[in-house]
């Protein structure tokens, strides 16, 4: 009962822990990524996440957040592809297996979700939302796991690991602002309105289009929004106040079928573009469908899923016959490319016989100009800290096409975005 | 006698785990800690005194941005004074503290719903602020948490330590630091509601006017009290943003304030050990979910329909609250105290701590 | 100044709005002395009835079934979980309100999943122009509505027995009850009155100028918050009175974010909670609260 004896037992017990604590698990080192990689039995280096006989790869998705029905595309577009990889006899003679981690956009769950299954990771296919990428991107780069992001925002480049796809929203802006001066008779000395949300997206975005309008002398109008504001009517009367000859919109559906829909019955029937993330084809089901498809567009650098080409042809097919009666909205192609650029990456690991984490990064930005049928310009992966195309699609929202939407206008980059120098990170 | 041999075990068990458990526990341990510390401040605002709040994630981000300016070195965008880290933390939970008198003519003066919903303002205007004030808080995406360093030994991976051939990284570092920290905080707040003022804060709590009538002051008690659980809010900052090592503004937001109110619901109100339960119960249910959510009947794997882990766990921890306030109203705690007494071979000392069901009131 | 109206009139009108949402949190509070924290799933299961419904049965019959069905569910919450909830103190009902929301919105979200449901009103988005100004149709039947239904309330509160019993529970319980009032009653009927009221809400948070019903549409509930308390808890003048600040307040402050922008973008949504805190600071029980007497 003395004070002594509670010493004692406590440093018994603290002894006993001790002599036994070489038997743990992590005396061996499991608690980080072993820095040597081991040589399989067919002479193919693997690395955390591959073992003989499977390759296990992991979502990092949102299904119960803001970005739910994007997520479930992905996921769902990604499961497929990585199933019929696996009918095809797998990768490296090894089957894809894939985890799933629904963090609904908490960058807390996401930490703790990456904490978990990163040290039996080879790569991330798709990884939502670019706080949660951003909050762990020191740590993607040291642990070296191939991640596509899921965010298109400047502050996700210039890691080795994170391959960020296509363009960046701020070129897709400069792009859309050179489409507006071509095609909608924008000029110089015109006022030009920009809707974005807080935070990198909108940050991102507005980037682009303050480089874009600064450049063809255009006057920006800013309108900052947040993602649970639902009624633009304010925002609408701002910009009508402004005169706006044109809208810039970089926010999510549900503000983007409301600004369109209050512009409109207001009586300021001007175009608007929005970014690749500001569409959705559920919109066409709502009233504010007739405003949409009168003079809205949105600029991405992925095709569209209703782009006439055989690859997209056959993924829908196939998507439907196994979600049947799924939307296919731009989360299933986004989903698809993701995927496609993983399994490349791999199958170039495998050739040259490495899949550690280092020989997927290798192989994956060995690929100076990869594209496999999806449309769009080729993407360089040799290089991190640019983004790895220029070129956006024109796309316009079409009741009949499939996934909603249509190609208005084919891929091209701008003089503009041709010159524009991404900010560096930070 | 079996006392001390119970809470030997505890401090084995806890003296182990960073020896066997991977990355994943010890981090969801250690936000559980960092949960524990920031509920015992709100359970001796709302669970002692009956003070509703619901801005105490507010003071979990004010800690958090506070010790990371404070110790950051500034740089080109971003600003940061480079104090020594113990320096920041300290300072950190001291302007928590400030910050909650500073909001000491609302704390004092209003009660109940009032100050519950008024709290409010301070989580909307403190996300306003957290986005808004870059150079101070890097805005949408946070900033970086510099490691604590105290006396050369810096909590962080590098420079690699390895204690009894295991690799000691930075949360097995911070493991024991956040175990002493929840330490000192319940021992501190176990004095205080045992003493002098803990008395005074039940009786602000079961009848205000008794309480003035007594000699109490009931307007500097519950604005000292809101100032304490604002230092506890700041302190779970500091330690979040640790284990964090990025403080992300979005994070702060209603839904965390939310969940600190469940904690000490669920755990047991106006005591600590219901916040340490009822922390530990919220901050592992869902993980528990995730990660065994192939196991499970009725929970689907993430991504192929049904309901998902994430939504089991969200709809258990609702119907918990719920069924804790309807048959267990001594929380957890309560549950806990009562199988012991069933069971006179592990019987505690009694705790001294009244149950919410001998508070007079004059409710139905 | 044409923008100017424009924004007055839009705020008025989603002011009202917000009005409705406090009107049920003032009537709860009134007769049960408890913060709803559940409201906005109320809300979000009238408006999910509305919506899934109004293809099948048309929308008028649609919007009384989904007016009905958030007053059984409000109703179904005091009865099961309220009533019976072995809590002493008003904050931890407040905080078991917490834990119906969770349990309510997560599944009412999981039903609802990635869509946007359409209402199936019949304003859809027509436009009045009044000298220059525009509004929003759904905007004046909004504001229609809710003046209607608050005087309505009003009077009932003044001159109807389920009024006056629902004050004298209010004013103090024990003797209300030993007058004959059934307090058991005057609560069950609150809650389902305030899940009307909150579907009814719904109804206009949902229509032009926002697309529809979806996941997110229950946050609006949040800004009846700081309506219901810088009116004053236990007013309905005040919830009326608040309700069209906030909505005023949130209005004027967005249109006119340019020439604000020292405070930083997107200070509409904060405003309403710093006018809150600063009527606090003058009147800690609201605008037209009960002040209570208590000196010592």
């Amino acid at each position: 009962m003395s004070v002594d004896r509670t010493a004692v037992v406590a440093a018994l017990a603290a002894l006993t822990l001790a002599a036994t604590a070489c038997a743990s698990d992590k005396a061996t080192g499991g608690g980080q990524a072993p820095a040597t990689a081991a040589a399989g039995g067919d002479g193919v280096k693997t690395g955390p996440g591959v073992t003989a006989g499977t390759i296990t790869l992991s979502m990092l998705t949102d299904l119960t957040g803001p970005y739910a029905s994007f997520g479930k595309s992905l996921t769902q577009a990604q499961q497929l592809y990585f199933e019929q990889v696996n009918q095809a006899g797998g990768i490296c003679g090894r089957k894809v297996e894939t985890v799933v981690r629904d963090h609904g956009y908490d960058a807390q769950k996401a930490m703790a979700s990456y904490a978990e299954v990163a040290p039996k990771t080879a790569a991330i296919p798709h990884f939502i939302g670019s706080p949660m990428v951003t909050a762990l991107k020191e740590k993607i780069t040291s642990d070296r796991i191939l991640t596509i992001p899921m965010a298109w925002a400047t502050g996700l480049l210039g890691s080795q690991a994170i391959q960020v796809t296509g363009t960046t929203y701020d070129i897709d802006m400069i792009n859309a602002v050179d489409f507006l001066v071509k095609e909608k008779g924008i000029k110089a000395g015109d006022k030009v309105g920009h809707l974005y949300f807080e935070g990198d997206y909108g940050q991102s975005s507005l980037d682009g289009s303050k480089y874009a309008t600064g450049k063809l002398g255009l006057t920006l109008v800013e309108q900052k929004v947040k993602a649970t504001d639902q009624d633009m009517t304010a925002q609408v009367a701002a910009f009508k106040k402004a005169g706006v000859k044109a809208v810039l919109v970089s926010v999510g559906p549900r503000q983007t079928a409301s600004l369109v829909g209050v512009a409109l019955a207001s009586g300021m029937d001007v175009p608007f573009v929005g970014s690749n993330s500001a569409y959705s084809p559920q919109l066409l089901a709502t009233p504010a469908a007739p405003a949409l498809l009168k003079d809205f567009y949105y600029v991405t650098s992925g095709a569209p899923i209703s782009a006439p080409l055989p690859a997209y042809e056959k993924l829908i097919a196939d998507y439907q016959a196994k979600y049947a009666g799924q939307p296919l909205d731009s989360g299933v192609s986004a989903g698809w490319t993701a995927a496609l650029i993983v399994g490349d990456a791999l199958k170039k690991a495998c050739e040259a016989k490495d899949l550690s984490r280092e020989g997927i990064i290798a192989a994956h930005r060995s690929q100076k100009a990869w594209e496999a049928g999806l449309g769009g310009s080729p993407m360089d992966f040799s290089v991190y800290d640019r983004p790895a195309s220029r070129a956006s699609y024109v796309v316009k929202p079409d009741k009949d096409a499939v996934g909603g939407a249509k190609i208005h206008k084919e891929a091209a980059v701008s003089d503009l975005a041709k010159d524009y120098t991404v900010p560096s990170a930070g | 006698m079996s006392r001390i041999v119970v809470w030997a075990a505890v401090l084995a068990a806890f003296v182990a785990v960073p020896f066997y458990l991977e990355g994943f526990w010890l981090q969801t341990g250690l936000f559980a800690m960092s949960a524990a510390v920031g509920a015992i401040g709100i359970n001796l605002l709302t669970g002692a005194t009956g003070q509703l709040s619901m801005g105490h994630a507010f003071f979990l981000a004010l800690g958090a941005y506070a010790y990371v300016y404070f110790a950051a070195e500034p740089t080109r965008t971003l600003g940061g004074l480079g104090l020594p880290t113990p320096l920041a933390a300290v300072l950190a939970v001291l302007l928590a503290g400030a910050a909650g008198g500073l909001f000491s003519p609302i704390a004092g003066r209003l009660k109940g719903a009032y100050l519950g919903i008024a709290t409010l303002a301070l989580i909307f205007g403190g996300q306003h602020v957290l986005f808004n004030a870059e150079p101070v808080t890097g805005g949408f995406n946070g900033r970086a948490v510099p490691p604590l360093e105290v006396f050369g030994f810096v909590f962080a991976d590098t420079p690699e330590l390895v204690v009894l051939d295991v690799p000691f990284g930075v949360l097995e570092r911070l493991w024991f630091l956040g175990g002493l920290a929840l330490l000192g905080s319940a021992l501190f707040a176990r004095g205080v509601l045992r003493g002098r003022p803990g008395r005074a804060m039940n009786t602000i709590r079961d009848h205000e006017i008794a309480a003035g009538v007594m000699g109490v002051p009931v307007t500097r008690y519950r604005a000292a009290v809101f100032v304490l659980s604002s230092m506890y809010g700041g302190l779970a900052g500091v330690l979040l943003a640790l284990v964090f090592q990025r403080t992300v503004p979005d994070y702060f937001g209603i839904l965390l304030s939310l969940d600190y109110l469940a904690m000490i619901v669920i755990g047991g109100l106006g005591s600590v050990g219901g916040a340490v339960i009822g922390a530990a119960f919220v901050s592992l249910l869902p993980q528990l979910l995730t990660r065994y959510s192939d196991a499970l009947p009725l929970v689907a794997p993430p991504g192929s329909g049904g309901v998902s882990p994430a939504e089991a766990a969200r709809i258990l921890y609702g119907a918990a609250i719920v069924a804790v306030v309807l048959f267990l109203p001594g929380g957890l705690l309560g549950l806990l105290r009562s199988l012991r007494q069933r069971l006179p071979g592990l019987r505690l000392s009694p705790l001294p701590t009244p149950s919410p069901e001998t508070r007079s009131s004059h409710v139905r | 100044m044409i923008t100017f109206l424009e924004l007055l009139v839009n705020g008025i009108s989603i002011g009202a709005v917000y009005a409705l949402i406090a009107l049920g949190f003032v009537v709860i509070f009134k007769a049960t002395e408890v913060v709803n924290f559940a409201h906005a799933s109320l809300l979000l299961a009238g408006g999910y009835v509305v919506a899934r419904l109004h293809p099948h049965v048309g929308f008028w019959l649609a919007l009384l079934i989904g007016v009905a069905a958030a007053a059984l569910i409000g109703a179904l919450v005091e009865f099961l979980i309220i009533r019976r909830s072995k809590a002493s103190s008003h904050g931890v009902l407040a905080i078991v309100t917490i834990g119906v929301d969770i349990v309510l919105t997560t599944e009412l979200t999981r039903q609802i999943g990635a869509e946007v449901l359409a209402m199936g009103d019949p304003w859809e988005s027509g436009v009045l122009h009044i000298g220059g100004v525009t509004i929003a149709e759904t905007r004046i039947v909004a504001l229609v509505t809710a003046t209607v239904l608050i005087a309505a309330f009003l009077l009932a509160f003044k001159f109807t027995g389920w009024g006056v019993a629902m004050r004298a529970t209010a004013e103090d319980p024990e003797t209300a009850a030993l007058m004959g009032v059934r307090l058991g009653r005057v609560s069950l009927s609150a809650w389902a009155v305030a899940g009307a009221l909150a579907a009814v809400a719904a109804l206009f948070l949902c229509v032009f100028p926002t697309p529809g019903l979806d996941r997110s549409s229950s946050l609006a509930a949040l800004k009846a918050f700081p309506a219901a308390i810088l009116g004053g808890l236990d007013s309905t003048t005040g919830a009326l009175v608040g309700g069209l600040i906030v909505g005023v307040t949130e209005a004027l402050m967005t249109g006119y974010q340019d020439d604000l922008s020292f405070l930083g973008r997107g200070i509409g949504d904060v405003a309403p909670f710093l006018v809150m805190i600063v009527i606090l600071l003058l009147r800690p029980a609201g605008l037209f609260g009960t002040k209570e007497l208590a000196r010592v």
